[in-house]
Order: structure tokens, then C-alpha cells, then sequence
């Protein structure tokens, strides 16, 4: 009788597990598609999205923007020797808002310097530019020979947030060498090209040539609305800051 | 004396009164375009002290010396070029103030033929910012420093008393080394 009952209480427990299983069973193809639908719509909004290359407050006193090519030995001595001192003082402290514009220099040793730039611009884009543009320097001369960038893009980023800039580098940013850029010969605005992160690149450019930039790295610094000349070359932390000093002693 | 002796000591005489007073010129500009405040900033020591910050960045970009060193020489270099366009400006001790001239013109040379022809890429800051170092300044502060250079030789050759021979009269006997 005792098993009897046993039994009878078992089937309907059995029946659930069952029902359990087979929905489960269903599940796993149905989150896949909405985690696969999350990260288009991701990918769509990022792509949409301006680049974001700026660090710090934008309301602070003293606006510094570097232009600079990924592949220039100067820009990465400024980046190592200045700017990472720069950012985790005057920029932390809201005293500096850096920004970084991209100019990718027409010198036949800088192959892969565009190409960079797009990477930077793609991580840019789903906020993680602060992350590979460091990786980017850090890493200059083991790319710049290789020419795999990608490779050092995915360590400085978690396995999701590159396959999103991945996602935005897929394509014509790939595929396409891009212009062998000669800053001198850009058009005044966007130009449609394949890969859409170039004309961010080119908007950077264009804005050099206002400066007009004529090396990499240069910096324009602008204090209270106030632009001042623009300086080239590589600029020794303790020189920048005692100018960033001295005008916001003023 | 003859005439032609009379004429060439003249010509020497103009010679080192147009060099010097555009040394002098070229010493006092220099000073002013790193003194001056730069854009929307009133003459102030604050100002002043921007504007040599500014100047040390330049400096730095030659990459010759360390950052204190740099702005030891950022801090001092207006200055002195102040001082030595007023000294050349009055004509005391012609032939030193000529000669520091022509030193200080030839370091500036050495300095900046030096760095172009490592190919670095820096602002020259002669005369304030925003001047690229290239052919031309070169050829700028190379004539610079043979006007110095001339001036010098000449200031020697003219040697005669403390004060500048070229500001006094024109009627005096010039004096080569040679023959006094």
C-alpha cells in the first residue's frame, strides 16, 4: 500500500521534471537568439554613435588635444612620458580635458598607422578608447612590424567588448587598406568611404590642417576659450605641466 | 691718410653702426617675443611666467637637455638677450658685446644645424612660438651670425676707446689693429 503510494507520488514529480526538461531543452536556442539580437543592437548603436576620444571634464579650465599617429615613436614617447602622468593628474583632477585627434602621417614606414587609428576609433565607439589607445603605444613596435593589431586590441579588452569592436572593424575596415592618407590632399568633409570609421579619422585630420599640423605629435592647448599656439614634438611631462601651471595660476 | 683709406674707414664705421644697431634690434625682438604675454593676457609676472613656460616646451623639443636644465635655460636666455640688444644698443665695449653675440649666435646655430640634421622636428623658438625649424631659419640665423661675426672682426679692427668709434664723429681716423 506504502509503495503504492510512493509510486503515485513519484509520476507526477517524474511528469514535472519531464515538462522541466523538454522547456529547458527549448531555452537555450531562444537566449542565444536574444544575447545574439542584444549584441546587433549593440553593435547598431555603437555604430551610430559618435567616437568618444576624449578623457576628463569638459568643463575643465585647460582643453589640451593632441593630434597624433599611432605608429609616430614621438606620439608614443608623449603618450608614455607625458600624457599617463598628464591623465592621472590633471586629468583625474579636472584640471585638463584631453583630447585625442587622429593624424595618421603619409611616411612610407607608418604601413599600418590608419589602420590603428581605426581600431582606436572602433573601441572609441563603445567607450573603450582609453584602453586601446594605451594598448595601441604600449605596443607600437611589436605591431608596427607585425601588422597584427588586432591581436594587441583583444588584450587590452574583455572578450565581449572586442567582439563589438571586432563587429565594427568586420568589413570594409578589414578588408579595405584604407587611403594611403596624405593629410594635404583630404577633402574639407566626410567622403563616404567603405569604412565608416575612416571618416572620423579624416574629420581629425581635416582639423589638423586648420592648426595647421605640421608633425606628430602636436598639441593645441586652449585655456578659458582662449587657444594658444600649438606646440610639436615630443613636450617632457615636467616642462607641460609647469605651463599648465602657470596658466592656471593666471 | 689717403682718400681711399678715409672712404673704407667710413664705409667701416657705417658698417658697424648698422650691424650692431640691427644685432641690437634682433636681440631686443627676440626677448620681447619670448617675454610677451601670449594671447588675451595682460603684461604681468604671471603672464611673463607663461609665456617662459611656453618657451621651456621649446626648448625641451630640441631634446638636448634634461627638464630642469631646460627651464634653467628658458628662465635665463630672454633675459640675457635683453640685456645683450640694450648693451649692443649703447656701443660700450663694442668689441664684447659683438663677440658675446657672436658666441651666443653660434651656439644657437650649432644647436639648431644639429637638430635638423637629426631630423627632429621642433619649433624653432628664436622668436617666440609657432615657428618651425627648417631651410629657412637656417639660413636666417646663419646670415644672423655672419653679421655678428663681421661686426666682431670689425669692432677689433676699429678697436680705439670704450665707446663705440662708429657713434662718434665720422672725421676721426680710423684705427686698424695693423697699425695702432
Amino acid at each position: 500500500m506504502i509503495r503504492q503510494n510512493q509510486v503515485a507520488l513519484r509520476l507526477p514529480i517524474f511528469a514535472v521534471l519531464v515538462l522541466l526538461g523538454s522547456l529547458a531543452l527549448g531555452f537555450p536556442s531562444q537566449t542565444a537568439g536574444q544575447a545574439q539580437k542584444r549584441a546587433h543592437a549593440a553593435v547598431d548603436s555603437a555604430a551610430a554613435a559618435p567616437p568618444v576620444k576624449t578623457l576628463g571634464n569638459k568643463s575643465a579650465p585647460i582643453t589640451m588635444e593632441v593630434f597624433s599617429d599611432y605608429q609616430c615613436p614621438a606620439c608614443r614617447s608623449l603618450f608614455e612620458g607625458t600624457l599617463r602622468p598628464l591623465i592621472n593628474d590633471y586629468v583625474a583632477s579636472g584640471k585638463v580635458y584631453l583630447i585625442h585627434r587622429d593624424f595618421p602621417l603619409p611616411i612610407a614606414a607608418h604601413t599600418h598607422s590608419w589602420e590603428a587609428a581605426r581600431w582606436a576609433n572602433a573601441a572609441a565607439k563603445i567607450g573603450k578608447f582609453q584602453d586601446v589607445d594605451a594598448a595601441l603605444f604600449d605596443n607600437q613596435l611589436l605591431w608596427s612590424g607585425s601588422g597584427d593589431i588586432e591581436k594587441y586590441v583583444s588584450g587590452a579588452l574583455n572578450a565581449t567588448d572586442f567582439k563589438r569592436v571586432q563587429a565594427l572593424m568586420a568589413g570594409a575596415c578589414m578588408n579595405d587598406p584604407g587611403p594611403v592618407l596624405n593629410p594635404a590632399n583630404l577633402p574639407a568633409g566626410p567622403s563616404g568611404h567603405a569604412c565608416s570609421l575612416d571618416n572620423y579619422i579624416e574629420q581629425d585630420a581635416n582639423l589638423g590642417k586648420q592648426i595647421p599640423v605640421t608633425q606628430t605629435p602636436t598639441i593645441s592647448i586652449t585655456y578659458k576659450g582662449q587657444k594658444y599656439p600649438a606646440s610639436g614634438g615630443n613636450i617632457a611631462w615636467p616642462l607641460l605641466k609647469d605651463y599648465f601651471d602657470s596658466l592656471l595660476q593666471q | 691718410m689717403s682718400t681711399t683709406d678715409s672712404s673704407r674707414g667710413s664705409s667701416w664705421r657705417i658698417f658697424l653702426l648698422v650691424g650692431r644697431l640691427a644685432l641690437a634690434g634682433i636681440f631686443l625682438f627676440a626677448a620681447y617675443a619670448k617675454l610677451k604675454p601670449q594671447a588675451a593676457m595682460p603684461w604681468s609676472a604671471a603672464s611673463i611666467r607663461t609665456s617662459l613656460s611656453m618657451f621651456a616646451m621649446q626648448v625641451g623639443s630640441y631634446e638636448m637637455l634634461p627638464p630642469q636644465a631646460v627651464k634653467l635655460v628658458a628662465r635665463t636666455l630672454p633675459f640675457f638677450e635683453l640685456g645683450l640688444g640694450l648693451w649692443l644698443l649703447t656701443g660700450l665695449w663694442m668689441r664684447f658685446s659683438s663677440l658675446a653675440t657672436t658666441l651666443l649666435l653660434s651656439g644657437f646655430f650649432a644647436v639648431m644645424v644639429r637638430t635638423f640634421a637629426k631630423g627632429i622636428e621642433v619649433n624653432c623658438g628664436c622668436f617666440g612660438p609657432g615657428e618651425q625649424l627648417g631651410w629657412k631659419t637656417l639660413v636666417r640665423d646663419g646670415s644672423m651670425l655672419a653679421l655678428a661675426l663681421g661686426v666682431t672682426i670689425g669692432a677689433f679692427l676699429m678697436r680705439r676707446s670704450p665707446v663705440d668709434s662708429a657713434i662718434s664723429t665720422t672725421a676721426s681716423e680710423p684705427t686698424p689693429q695693423g697699425a695702432s
